[in-house]
């Protein structure tokens, strides 16, 4: 009877209430783990965050961390300046570039308020409906500033990305090879026939005479553009008209298989990839790269020999170059697109003199760039920013005449890029290659809707 | 007497019957059982149908929309399915994933099965072998690509350096399409092997010593002894393996392939997995890539059905 009266009072431990306590403690665990999933990542009266691939970060790379402090400094200005606050989120660069997180956030509804956008995948956000106008919360002068720096990010008048840099692509060489191969500055290639001359003549077993990229992405076709454009050839032409398959593209899509097949290209990059390396180990004689190598020279390998050439042009062609650079966009869907709108145009678009000296200081100090603004690329030139021969090179000789990366959406980069890959480093016809990718690209312009692809 | 016989007529008293135990309070035992067995699944239950099946029906639902990668949805039935059919780099990297899968399981099978009965030896140091040989398999694939673009580095890798060491021309290992699946390969089997070695070795070990001396006496030389004892004895854990193994191929190795080549060269390594990642979150596909997706669950299910089949799902003989 004690016992019963015991058990009423205070039941015993069973294993049977054992179980029910852990199956109602399971339960109430996986339920505030559900409710919090379904809810957003971030509240809704938050701090709007601004999604990079620069900062804030700690690196042993001074550049890297000048990049990431220029980035804290504009925030933290315009903090101590606006009500609506902003938020930086740093993604590392191949994740940004390559991973899911940023696609995966925009196709939930999640996508950050401010992003970092390339040219290469403008349209796309375009079309999808996600970068806001940022027009109205800029001056006419400063829109005219920028000049043909926005033709890419510009749709019927209006300005959707604002450009933070102009990067133009050229040759990189290594002195030392040069001149121990008895070369000189007055042999430096303004043909393509030249380059593969010279190429073959620097080649080792353990260096390679000259260097294209050779992965396949966005990033290789930027860089074969230029050699299709210098022979009059483009993907498609004033009028949106399919151009591709066309004596230019045969003869750029030759030129890199011919470096190729006679040994003088690798077809894999010297040191997987790391160009300062590859130049230091001396594994490289020439290779095709970008003005942001400059302060990459600066920081890793500042008593380094080398120089810097524009593209030589094929017999008969006009110099060019492609123009690449990443630009800042507002978030149409986010929560606050205007204020979004309005940072960008304050931190990139203002006619004020922080904005322009911003530029400059993101441009000339904390990496090496072209200003895409003809004021801020003036005070640049003024304050010493392009004084060192390298950038003197790229301001004066390499970006004139350049040529703003298009804005191809993926169908179309795909078939260039099959094309480039196949004649290549396949060794497929060239003629048929770009019959192929011409054909692929027609039948996408025939059902496309969107913004016009040039 | 009368009355005694009638009483005699009386039905006799029932003897005092024990009293009946007091009803059990609560569930029978094999209802607790029960409760216990679910309660215990219940995790697994839950986490396979939150992360596993909803994922599933999902994906295959979504394979029939178009969409943007911004929010927007549009039906289009089987348009995805149509779309996939009449695409030539979906079928290329179909017939790569074909080639792959052919050539990496029956050499991943071989090596593992080889390392399983070298490291059954009793030989000095040999669990410093085993852990060596395991070690790969814990190491992140991206840590791996990365290792293997430098050991496989045309103009400075320790690979080529060691072939113009003996007087042989280095090849573009990773650059060139005839060798880069090859290389993919190589690697994938160097990662994976300690893992099926480890399961083999299992398998070994729950072999019978008998069988072996028996073997012995009667004077069975080492390949009998193999295809005789071991072979048909190792059927389940070689079942295990086939089939495991092949899944892993069929849907596994996005992370090697996006650091080793990136799909190249030539689209000689895109296998299905990397082109389907590359239209859902490079190209904002999301619709196209749950089609094929679920075209290679499908692939994917009639392979392990042909492995079941062809190995009777691993048993020792039909009915057992």
């Amino acid at each position: 009877m004690l016992q019963h009266g015991n058990d009423a009072g205070h039941p015993a431990p069973t294993r049977r209430r054992f179980l029910t306590a852990l199956a109602g403690a399971g339960v109430a665990t996986a339920a505030s783990g559900l409710l919090s999933g379904c809810g957003t990542a971030q509240a809704k009266d938050g701090p709007l965050q601004f999604w990079n691939f620069y900062g804030p970060q700690r690196s042993p790379d001074p550049a890297v961390n000048a990049q990431s402090k220029w980035f804290v400094d504009m925030v933290d200005k315009w903090n101590s300046t606006h009500k609506t606050k902003i938020e930086l989120v740093y993604l590392p660069q191949p994740t940004y570039l390559n991973g899911f997180k940023l696609p995966s956030a925009f196709a939930t509804g999640q996508g950050p308020d401010i992003f970092l956008l390339s040219p290469g995948d403008f349209l796309r956000y375009y079309n999808g409906g996600v970068l806001a106008d940022l027009t109205p919360h800029m001056d006419k002068e400063a829109v005219a500033d920028f000049g043909t720096a926005l033709d890419s990010r510009t749709v019927d008048g209006k300005v959707y990305a604002l450009p933070m840099e102009v990067e133009p692509l050229s040759m990189f060489y290594a002195v030392d090879a040069w001149e121990k191969a008895g070369l000189s500055e007055a042999d430096i290639p303004t043909t393509w026939d030249q380059m593969l001359d010279i190429g073959d003549k620097l080649r080792t077993k353990t260096r390679a005479g000259l260097v294209f990229e050779t992965n396949p992405g966005y990033y290789q076709n930027f860089t074969w553009y230029p050699w299709m454009w210098q022979g009059g050839g483009d993907v498609l032409d004033k009028q949106g008209n399919v151009a591709f398959d066309s004596p230019a593209t045969r003869q750029a899509l030759q030129f890199w298989q011919d470096s190729v097949r006679h040994g003088i290209t690798p077809r894999t990059l010297p040191a997987a990839g790391d160009v300062i390396s590859a130049f230091k180990a001396g594994n490289v004689a020439m290779w095709q790269q970008g003005i942001w190598q400059v302060s990459s020279f600066k920081a890793y390998a500042p008593d380094y020999r080398y120089g810097v050439f524009k593209l030589p042009a094929p017999e008969g062609g006009e110099y060019t170059t492609a123009l690449g650079g990443w630009s800042f966009c507002a978030n149409a869907q986010g929560r606050n697109p205007d204020a979004a709108a309005e940072f960008c145009a304050w931190a990139l678009g203002s006619m004020s003199d922080d904005s322009i000296d911003r530029m400059v200081d993101w441009c000339t100090r904390a990496k090496s760039d072209v200003a895409p603004r003809a004021t801020a690329l003036e005070r640049g030139a003024a304050k010493g920013g392009y004084d060192s021969e390298a950038m003197k090179k790229f301001k004066d000789e390499v970006f004139p005449g350049g040529r703003a990366e298009p804005r191809y959406p993926p169908v179309v980069y795909k078939a260039i890029s099959d094309a480039i890959q196949g004649t290549m480093l396949a060794g497929r016809g060239v003629a048929s290659e770009t019959e192929r990718a011409a054909e692929s690209i027609a039948a996408y312009a025939k059902s496309y809707q969107g913004a016009s692809l040039i | 007497m009368s009355s005694v016989a009638a009483q005699d007529h009386r039905p006799a008293a029932a003897p005092a019957a024990p009293a009946p135990p007091p009803p059990r309070r609560g569930l029978g035992r094999k209802q607790r059982e029960w409760i216990a067995a679910g309660l215990f699944l219940a995790p697994d239950a839950i986490g396979l149908t939150l992360f596993v099946a909803i994922p599933m029906v999902l994906s295959i639902l979504l394979s029939f929309f178009q969409v943007s990668g911004f929010g927007s949805y549009e039906w289009i039935g089987l348009g995805n399915y149509e779309r996939m059919m009449n695409d030539p780099l979906f079928w290329d990297s179909m017939k790569v994933t074909g080639l792959y899968v052919v050539i990496l399981v029956p050499v991943l099978f071989c090596v593992s099965l080889g390392l399983g009965l070298l490291v059954k030896q009793k030989l000095p140091g040999m669990g410093a072998y085993r852990t060596a040989l395991f070690l790969p398999y814990v190491v992140s694939l991206v840590v791996v690509g990365v290792l293997w673009k430098f050991l496989l580095d045309e103009q400075v890798g320790a690979v080529n350096r060691a072939m113009r060491a003996i007087g042989l021309e280095g090849e573009s290992w990773l650059g060139d399409p005839t060798l880069a699946l090859g290389c993919v390969i190589a690697v994938m089997v160097w990662v994976m092997m300690g893992y099926y070695m480890i399961i083999f070795l299992a398998g070994l070990q729950e072999i019978p010593k008998e069988y072996y001396e028996a073997a012995k006496i009667d004077g069975a030389g080492p390949w009998t002894t193999f295809r005789t004892i071991t072979w048909p004895l190792l059927r389940p854990t070689s079942f295990f393996v086939l089939l495991m193994s092949t899944v892993a191929a069929i849907t596994g190795g996005l992370d090697l392939i996006f650091v080793l080549t990136n799909g190249g060269p030539a689209n000689g390594t895109s296998l299905a997995i990397f082109y389907i990642y590359q239209q859902a979150f490079g190209f904002g596909e999301y619709g196209y890539a749950s089609a094929m997706g679920s075209f290679l669950v499908l692939i994917m299910v009639l392979c392990s059905a042909v492995i079941f089949k062809l190995t009777r799902g691993g048993r020792f003989d039909d009915g057992e």
